[in-house]
């Protein structure tokens, strides 16, 4: 009976767990080679509400975005913060865990 | 078939005189030039501890000392002129004392001037690492900053900073408040004194001001009181960027020659790239990358005409010494 109740409560931490996750975006921007364009794209996503992160990867050309959970980062609100650092939008794609860098197209 | 020969050589000619306009234009011809300079020295890997750099993005140096922006390690390291670490101040953060992406680093009457990207403010420091004032905040108003990229001193201690993000060049005076900019708040130009994303600035002995306009893919001159002189890069310095000779893409850094000499860090083309202060082209010298990215983000010149270089993509510090005919 307490293994029951045991794995069942270990089940609902799981999953309480797994939904307060950060969400992680990989965005695909061109021309972040310059740490003049890669420290302004990621000063103007830092300023989103809810990014816990933002990572460059000039070698990919990729920007790794991490969002509280529940804050919302749509595409549209992406290309928005990224125009306003002065860059255009390549790809969106939202990722799992911490090896999504990958699935930009 | 005579009128298919007259025809193609008046396009030959017409070719030959376009390309030599531009090559005129765009300074690649030039009957002075020099060879290029040579690497005497070179340090740093990639990491956090002394010696190492995570992005490199400026430098300045004394008689005795170079001092480095380490820009995501959100601190100023200092060497000897051997490349031997001796001390280290600031850390990551926006408190005074702390650094946010430390950029073109200057040294004035004993003082370093260090503009912070993310802080938007220009930062004092003495040069044994003590902060001594802060000057700027975010915004866009007059003596306010989004994104400071480089600063220049006068004798008297007045400012003119590079204001990335708003395209303007900005007069302080030492205390902050404003006395004039150049360009327009906020908006590109590829016209005399306008800006593109300009990134950095020097102060000749003459009162001229060289302004390296980033992404205009140029530089600007103007003089002591603020009027425009010339400009040089690629052909009629309208903004067109390339690899050839005087043209540049993306001018990241600039500084002046102990006889006024102006060399421009050129990014995208991995090269520092020496002037006259006419702007005609003298030579050029850089390493090709071994890392991805790009190598040469920031030069300063020495008393003694070795000019010291930050290369961004492989987190290297490099001395050039001029090849003696």
């Amino acid at each position: 009976m307490f293994k029951k109740w045991f794995l069942m409560l270990a089940a609902l931490v799981f999953s309480v767990a797994a939904l307060a996750a950060d969400k992680h975006y990989v965005l695909g921007v061109d021309g972040l080679a310059c740490p003049f364009c890669a420290y302004g794209i990621e000063k103007r996503l830092n300023k989103v509400d809810g990014v816990t992160g933002v990572e460059v990867d000039v070698g990919k050309s990729t920007v790794r975005v991490t969002l509280q959970e529940g804050k919302p980062f749509s595409e549209e609100r992406a290309r928005q913060a990224v125009e306003e650092a002065g860059f255009t939008l390549r790809s969106y794609s939202e990722v799992e865990g911490e090896t999504g860098g990958s699935d930009v197209q | 078939m005579r009128n298919v020969g007259k025809w193609l050589a008046y396009s030959t000619l017409g070719l030959v005189a376009a390309l030599t306009l531009l090559g005129c234009a765009g300074g690649a011809i030039n009957w002075n030039q020099e060879p290029p300079y040579s690497l005497n020295l070179a340090w740093g890997e990639k990491g956090s501890g002394p010696g190492q750099f995570d992005d490199p993005t400026g430098i300045a140096v004394t008689d005795t000392e170079v001092f480095v922006s380490d820009a995501r390690n959100g601190r100023i390291q200092v060497f000897d002129h051997q490349g031997h670490f001796k001390r280290e101040f600031g850390t990551p953060g926006d408190g005074i004392g702390e650094l946010g992406r430390p950029m073109n680093l200057t040294i004035h009457d004993d003082k370093l001037y260090v503009p912070e990207y993310m802080n938007d403010r220009i930062q004092v420091f003495s040069l044994a690492g003590e902060p001594l004032s802060a000057i700027g905040s975010p915004g866009k108003g007059p003596g306010q900053f989004n994104a400071p990229g480089g600063v220049a001193v006068a004798d008297n201690g007045d400012l003119f900073v590079v204001d990335f993000y708003n395209h303007r060049v900005q007069h302080l005076k030492a205390d902050g408040s404003f006395v004039k900019q150049w360009g327009t708040t906020g908006k590109t130009g590829r016209g005399a004194g306008e800006f593109t994303y300009p990134t950095d600035v020097a102060l000749g002995k003459d009162g001229t001001l060289y302004v390296a306009d980033g992404y205009g893919n140029r530089v600007q001159a103007f003089d002591t009181t603020g009027d425009f002189l010339r400009k040089w890069g690629g052909p009629f310095a309208i903004g067109l960027y390339g690899p050839f000779k005087g043209w540049f893409t993306t001018t990241t850094s600039i500084a002046l020659g102990p006889n006024g000499e102006v060399f421009v860090a050129d990014f995208y083309n991995d090269r520092i790239q020496k002037f006259t202060a006419r702007g005609d082209y003298l030579t050029a010298f850089g390493t090709p990358p071994e890392n991805p990215g790009h190598t040469a983000m920031a030069v300063d010149v020495g008393r003694d005409g070795a000019v010291w270089s930050v290369n961004f993509a492989d987190n290297r510090v490099e001395k050039w010494k001029a090849i003696n005919p």
